[in-house]
Formats: C-alpha cells, sequence, structure tokens
C-alpha cells in the first residue's frame, strides 16, 4: 500500500506550528518513514497535489481572501483536514483585532503607530488581497480534527500525524489536550 | 441523615447537604465553576446538572438538596454533551482566548473544565463584544471580558469580607460586574483585601503583582502564619526562584477561614523599605559596614561590662513582631544573668499587661474568636476593630446582615459608626464608670443572667452618666440590648488594656459573666491585643513600660517591625544603641551598631495570636548573604559575653499563667 500523503500550509499565523512540527526532533524521520510529506511551506514544493493528498494540514486563523482560498483548496484537496494550532482552531491571537475591527486595526498599526512616519497611509493595492474578519478555519470549511495549543506540542503533532498515517483516529485528551 | 444513590454508590449525608456536596464526599467529582466552598451555592453556571430519576430535565447539583432515595447520574452521554454545550455558551459569550490571558495553563478553572470535557474547540465563535476593564485599583485589575459571571467575587465581597462592595450591573449578556454604583474600583468602598482575586475561577480578576510570573500550578504553596496583626490569619505563600509571588489566605486556616486583609495579602509584596545587608559600625560618627565578628564584638565589649548593674546598664526593647524563639532567647539573655533594668518589648504591655495581671489570679477567662460564629450582639470597647484588626473586622461585618447586632462605645468619635446599631462616645478615662454603670442598669432593671448583688446600684449609674458623657437612655439602651443577647460577645482593644486597670478588666469580666457572655463553656470576652506575637511577649513578661533612666546602652531588637516614630524620640537619648533590624529606619540611623537580621519570611518561628493559638511561621525565603537569624544573634552575643542561654522557649512561655487555653 502506497503511503499516505500529507500536505500542509500556513495561513494568519506566526509559524510557530510549523516550528512546533519541526521541534519532534528525530521523529521526524519517523513521520517521514509513514507517510509521504508532499507539499508545506517549509518545503519546495508550496501546494498540495492537484491529485489529492491523504491528510491536509493547516495552520493559522483565515483573515483575507486570499487565506480563504489557501483554505478552500486544502479543503478540496485533502481527504482529512487538520486544524493545527489555537489560530487555526479558535482565531487565536489574531482575533484579538475582531473586538475593535479591521479598520481600526489597520489604522491603528499603519497609520497611527508611534513608529510610522507621518503622513502612512493604509496599502491600498489592488492586488492586496482583502481583509477580513479572522476567523477559525472550521467556521470557514469544515474541520476533521481541531488541535489547539499556542502552539501545540511536538508530542502533540507527532502523535496526530503518527495516527493518521497509519489510518487510526487521534484523541486528543489529558496531557495532549492544551489550548495554548 | 438521608440516604441517597450517586453513580450507584451508596451515600449517608446529614439532610440539607446538596447533591453536590454528597457526592464530593463520596470522592465522585462534579464539575463547576461557580460552586466554591466557602460561598453559598448560587447556581449560576449549570455546569454541575446531574440527572435525578423521576426528574423531567438535568437539573443543578449545586442548588439541589440530597433527598431520602434520590437516585443520581452525574457522567452520562447526554449530561457530557449538555456540559459541552454549556461550556461552549460560556466561551461564545466574551473574551475567553487563552494565548493572551494570564491564568492560561493550569491557573484557569474554565479552562481546566473546557479540558476535563475534552473540547478540542469551540463550536461557537464569540460575539466579539466588549466590556469594559477597570485598572484603577492599587492590586489588580478588573476585566469584564474574561468574567463568567459566576459571582464568587461578588458572593466573596459580602458573604465573606461582609464589605459588599462588588455587585453586578445590566442583565443576560450584558450584564458586568461593578464596585457600588458602578464607580471605578479605585475609587469605590474597597477595602482592598483581595478575596475577590483569590476566587475568581478565569483571569477576570488579575492580580497586578504576580499577573504573568508563572502559573500557581506549577508552585507548591507553603503554608505559613501572618505577621501583620494579632490575628494571625493562616497564609498559603506562593514562592518562585526566592521570591514571593503572592500570598493567598488559607481556607483550612482556624482563624482566617482563607481571609485576609489588605496588610496581609499586599505589604509583604509591596515592601519598599531599604534592606540592611551588612553589619554596621559607627566609626567617627559614620556608619560603616564591618565583618559580623568586629560588630558582635563591639557589642559584646560594651554591653558586658554593664552586665549585672540593674539600673544604669542596659534597657532591652524587642518588637512583639518577632517570632517567640526570639523573644524568648532575648527575655533569657537580658532579663537572666545580665540583670537589664528594662526588659520590655515594643508594644510595653499597652495591650496586655493588665489582662495578664487579672489572669494571674483568677486564671484564663478569655475566650476564641470563633464565638462570633454564634453570637447575635458584639460588644465593642475601646477598638476600632475594623480597622486595626480587620479580618475580625471581616467576622463581624459578614455576620451584621445575618442579624447579629453590633454597640460599640468608644472614646473616639465615629469608630465602627456606619456598622453599628448603637455606636456610643464616651469621656476618655471613663471606661470603668462606663462598665459599672451597664452592670448596674442591668442589675436594677433585673436583666441579669446571673445573680449581681449591686447595693449602690443608683450611684453608679449617676456616677456613669456624668464621668462618660453618655445620657442615661442611651447607656439604658446599650444596658437592654447588650441582657437581651441570647449569645453576646464582648470585645476589647488597646482603649481599655493601655490603661493598665486591673479593676477596669476584673469590671469587665464580671459584665460578661452577668451578661451570659462568659458562662459555663463559653467565653465571649476577648481582647484584640496588637502585634503578632503581643501574647507571647505577654507570656514571657515582656510587658513593662519603657522609660529610659540614666541607663549606658540599649538594646533594640526590631526584626522586620515598622518602627514607630514614638520610639525613636526615646531612643534619641540613648548614649549607646544597638540596632537588630532587616530594614532601614530612622532607628537604624542613629544606632551605633546595627546588625542585619531576616525578615519573617526568611526564617522559621512561631506566634501565639491574640485567642492563644501557637502558629507556625515556615522559612520560605533566603535572606541576603550577610543577613543572620534574630535568634541566632542573640545567641551569638550570649556565648560572646559568656552567658549560655537554654533558649527553650515552650518552657519559657509556660512560666507565666495564659489569660486564654494556648493550642
Amino acid at each position: 500500500m502506497a503511503k499516505p500523503k500529507i500536505a500542509s500550509d500556513w495561513m494568519c499565523g506566526c509559524a510557530g506550528c510549523h516550528m512546533s512540527l519541526l521541534d519532534m526532533d528525530e521523529r521526524i524521520l519517523k513521520v517521514a518513514e509513514l507517510a509521504d510529506l508532499r507539499a508545506t511551506p517549509i518545503t519546495d514544493l508550496k501546494e498540495p497535489d492537484a491529485s489529492g493528498v491523504d491528510v491536509g494540514v493547516l495552520e493559522g486563523g483565515i483573515n483575507n481572501t486570499a487565506n480563504e482560498e489557501v483554505a478552500h483548496k486544502m479543503r478540496a484537496r485533502a481527504k482529512i483536514l487538520v486544524a493545527l494550532g489555537d489560530c487555526a482552531v479558535f482565531g487565536g491571537v489574531p482575533a484579538m483585532r475582531n473586538f475593535c475591527g479591521v479598520e481600526a486595526a489597520l489604522k491603528r498599526a499603519y497609520v497611527e503607530a508611534e513608529s510610522n512616519e507621518p503622513g502612512c497611509e493604509i496599502p491600498n493595492d489592488p492586488e492586496l488581497a482583502t481583509m477580513t474578519q479572522t476567523r477559525a478555519i472550521h467556521e470557514v470549511v469544515p474541520v476533521d480534527y481541531n488541535v489547539p495549543g499556542c502552539p501545540p506540542d511536538a508530542d502533540v503533532i507527532f502523535y496526530v500525524l503518527a495516527e493518521l498515517a497509519q489510518g487510526r483516529k487521534p484523541e486528543l485528551k489529558d496531557d495532549l489536550l492544551h489550548w495554548h | 441523615m438521608v440516604q441517597l444513590t450517586i453513580n450507584g454508590k451508596q451515600i449517608e449525608v446529614p439532610e440539607g447537604t446538596t447533591v453536590l456536596r454528597a457526592a464530593a464526599q463520596a470522592g465522585i467529582t462534579i464539575p463547576t465553576l461557580c460552586d466554591h466552598k466557602e460561598l453559598t451555592p448560587y447556581g449560576g453556571c449549570r455546569l454541575c446538572i446531574v440527572e435525578v430519576q423521576g426528574f423531567r430535565v438535568p437539573i443543578a447539583s449545586c442548588t439541589l438538596p440530597a433527598t431520602q432515595g434520590m437516585v443520581v447520574s452525574t457522567e452520562t452521554e447526554a449530561l457530557k454533551k449538555s456540559r459541552k454545550f454549556v461550556l461552549s455558551m460560556l466561551f461564545s459569550e466574551r473574551n475567553h482566548f487563552c494565548p493572551f490571558c494570564q491564568v492560561s495553563g493550569g491557573d484557569c478553572e474554565l479552562q481546566n473544565a473546557a479540558y476535563h470535557e475534552e473540547m478540542t474547540h469551540w463550536p461557537m465563535q464569540p460575539g466579539w463584544n466588549n466590556y469594559p476593564v477597570d485598572s484603577t485599583h492599587p492590586y489588580f485589575v478588573l476585566d469584564n471580558n474574561r468574567c463568567i459571571l459566576c459571582r464568587r467575587c461578588v458572593r466573596a465581597c459580602g458573604e465573606l469580607a461582609g464589605n459588599f462592595t462588588l455587585s453586578v450591573a445590566e442583565r443576560g449578556a450584558a450584564s458586568i460586574i461593578i464596585a457600588d454604583t458602578n464607580v471605578p474600583l479605585g475609587e469605590s468602598t474597597c477595602i482592598k483585601c483581595g478575596t475577590c482575586v483569590q476566587v475568581c475561577p478565569t483571569g477576570a480578576l488579575i492580580d497586578r503583582t504576580s499577573a504573568y510570573q508563572g502559573n500557581e500550578a506549577q508552585i507548591t504553596p507553603v503554608k505559613s502564619v501572618c505577621v501583620g496583626c494579632s490575628v494571625g490569619c493562616s497564609v498559603n505563600l506562593l514562592v518562585r526562584d526566592n521570591r514571593l509571588v503572592r500570598i493567598e489566605g488559607d481556607w483550612t486556616g482556624p482563624v482566617n477561614h482563607g481571609l485576609l486583609c489588605e496588610h496581609g495579602r499586599y505589604d509583604p509584596m509591596t515592601e519598599s523599605r531599604q534592606r540592611i545587608t551588612s553589619p554596621l559600625v559607627r566609626k567617627n560618627g559614620q556608619l560603616e559596614p564591618v565583618s559580623w565578628d568586629e560588630a558582635l564584638g563591639a557589642v559584646a565589649d560594651k554591653l558586658k561590662p554593664l552586665a549585672g548593674d540593674a539600673h544604669t546598664g542596659v534597657a532591652a526593647i524587642a518588637s512583639t513582631r518577632l517570632p517567640v524563639e526570639t523573644l524568648s532567647m532575648f527575655k533569657e539573655l537580658f532579663a537572666g544573668e545580665f540583670k537589664a533594668h528594662i526588659v520590655t518589648s515594643t508594644e510595653e504591655g499597652m495591650t496586655t499587661a493588665a489582662v495578664f495581671a487579672v489572669a494571674e489570679r483568677m486564671g484564663a477567662f478569655e475566650g476564641k474568636l470563633d464565638v462570633l460564629r454564634t453570637a447575635d450582639l458584639t460588644l465593642c470597647l475601646g477598638a476600632d476593630i475594623v480597622n486595626s484588626h480587620m479580618v475580625a473586622g471581616f467576622l463581624i461585618k459578614r455576620a451584621l446582615p445575618k442579624g447579629m447586632r453590633l454597640v460599640s462605645i468608644n472614646p473616639q468619635a465615629g469608630v465602627l459608626e456606619d456598622l453599628a446599631d448603637l455606636a456610643l462616645v464616651n469621656q476618655p478615662g471613663s471606661d470603668l464608670s462606663l462598665v459599672e454603670g451597664l452592670k448596674a442598669i442591668i442589675v436594677k432593671e433585673g436583666l441579669g443572667r446571673t445573680p449581681l448583688a449591686l447595693p449602690n446600684a443608683a450611684r453608679l449609674i449617676e456616677e456613669a452618666v456624668r464621668a462618660t458623657g453618655i445620657p442615661l437612655e442611651k447607656l439604658t439602651q446599650a444596658a437592654r440590648m447588650l441582657a437581651g443577647a441570647i449569645s453576646p460577645v464582648i470585645l476589647f482593644g488597646k482603649g481599655i488594656t493601655a490603661q493598665r486597670s486591673e479593676h477596669l478588666i476584673e469590671s469587665l469580666h464580671s459584665l460578661a459573666i452577668l451578661v451570659g457572655a462568659v458562662e459555663r463553656e463559653r467565653a465571649g470576652l476577648i481582647s484584640m491585643k496588637g502585634e503578632a506575637n503581643s501574647t507571647a511577649a505577654a507570656l514571657l513578661g515582656l510587658d513593662a513600660p519603657f522609660v529610659l533612666n540614666g541607663q549606658q546602652a540599649v538594646f533594640a531588637a526590631i526584626g522586620d517591625d515598622y518602627v514607630s516614630g514614638r520610639l525613636v524620640k526615646r531612643l534619641v537619648k540613648a548614649p549607646y544603641l544597638v540596632v537588630q533590624a532587616a530594614y532601614q529606619s530612622k532607628l537604624t540611623e542613629q544606632a551605633d551598631v546595627v546588625l542585619p537580621v531576616s525578615t519573617w519570611a526568611e526564617q522559621e518561628g512561631h506566634y501565639i495570636n491574640l485567642d492563644g493559638r501557637v502558629q507556625k511561621a515556615e522559612k520560605v525565603l533566603t535572606g541576603p548573604e550577610a543577613v543572620r537569624d534574630s535568634t541566632a544573634v542573640l545567641g551569638e552575643i550570649a556565648m560572646r559575653m559568656n552567658m549560655p542561654v537554654r533558649a527553650d522557649w515552650q518552657q519559657a512561655i509556660r512560666e507565666r499563667k495564659p489569660s486564654m487555653a494556648l493550642n
């Protein structure tokens, strides 16, 4: 039987969850043994295979139209979708801006911040994706497994990937369940 | 007793026990958020729902009394689903994002509850509404965005501290916690006891000093005792890397039952006095750092020739905030072979001398603060308890809404005025006439619980009215209230004891017997004492007035106590002054030798509180390198003067009759 294919991508997060994935040290070889690691943001292949993958892993929440596309593409191409980390699961730190709104957050960052030069504007290049409210992935596309944590421990990521690669359903509880 | 079955387990509990408590007794944990064992059940969070055979729907177990034959289930699939739903609703209300919350990672009961239900995400996202944040309080921040409206803080404020500052404004999802009539916390009637912060299950009430300094779940709290005053509250000290992170009230504390006041909880956290880190000796008018050997040598050389000179030799004074080990050693050293003329404490027996002198003849007559739990009237004489002994004040304040009445008679206007059913102001020094007058009225009206012959009652009443300046009708009102109470308690403070009148204490005692405050097993007469070890100092006989009269040297053992301006003023005259202290003060500035010693948290020691509990304070911190234990320093001086000490404090405190049972 062919090894299951795993692809990952990141959206509105800090890349910390992928760092935590690397934090599993030599066990990543075990994952590579069990599964065929395909597209990831830290490998050459950047998009999940058009022919589909078995497991798609997404880090980060969804806070603009570009992220929406990434989420939809991964959902369409992955049999099982894993939301990795607090931003993917809940919206996380970027969701703080939902309490003040996109407009106010952009203005604070690009116009009012103490470090800005006078006359700064909110970027408005038409090629830029449109900002939206920050959402958890499950608000945009159906998610099969939510793996919370900020970031999730390497142990948790290893457990989830190893279980999925071997065709089992990971169950997060007790020591494996942490939201941050 | 009623029998019920929970999860198939047969349990017997006293009538009136809630199903939640019954389950806990049987070792069955039912998740809950709004429940707290020291607070009355509220039924707010609905997390503790259970299924009861014959009931149509699940019901909150915290407000459900167990009844005979009840069959309860706590862990069915339907209940698990319901609890997850309850939590989902809570998470959807406000800002419960964990990564930027200071209680995340073990200290949050909401997060722990979600883990318990194995929630990997929120089925419903929050509504992104903003709620007020109040950061006007000096010790904590109230963030309504983290609040789950369990009302533990509101209940603790009223039920435990008796202060009723916190309440809830608005309705439903718009509800917020407010102070008074929605004024900023920092400008409210809050008395800063911090009990609300201690009971908050989430990050809605944030302690300023310990926030973001690591999880409580990763620190082993050490049980110790507060040395702020004579109440002797049990505390849990949270220490990390030799640093005090937070102080919490110990719920199992026999006196305070979890409560602390501003001084106990926050004073050690905001300590700003400068530490003394080296022995100092005055050379050419300047205090200079020297070795311990040199400093102790200087002290021994100066003091030794003065030993045995009972008049112009040495005067020794020790703080009543020092542990009994130090006080006992101090007493043995200076009152023993050394024969110093004055060996006393900084309180000079102002809060204890008369009481202990009476006990010398009568035996123990004072009661335990526990009597306040069943009191229906408290008479406070010469004591501003709410301010001087705050936690004892809470015990009184919280009993008032339950029907306890409070009568305060004090020479100072305004004392307990806001709280008392009757607050009277008597002329200074008229307390004996006052007490005799109250007794005479009770006897004259035939209201006494025990027989007392007072042939001259009419004259005593007349004298009381004249001396106290209180009109007869008010005195009569106070006397009738006192005589009419079923379980009265009489508390008296420094205003009474500082008069050093044994006659006054005896008179008070006979009043207590007359009205039934003291009868058979019940002892409802208590003096409030002063500092943490007032009682120990009294037991050691360190209670004489401190009057310098030509003494050639003074030894002052201050420890980590605050130095009163009065003491400094009196010690200016000392020709040679040795100060043993932890912190710099006006006193150390004028000393000839300064010996740096440990603080309360840096050395093990025992304290005897106002009602006779012998309690141990633990060593939880390591002091600066050159600082020594206050008992050890005295032992060293004794050795250098060749005056060996036995250092048996347990024996030493038994040489005098206590005014209350020691335990």
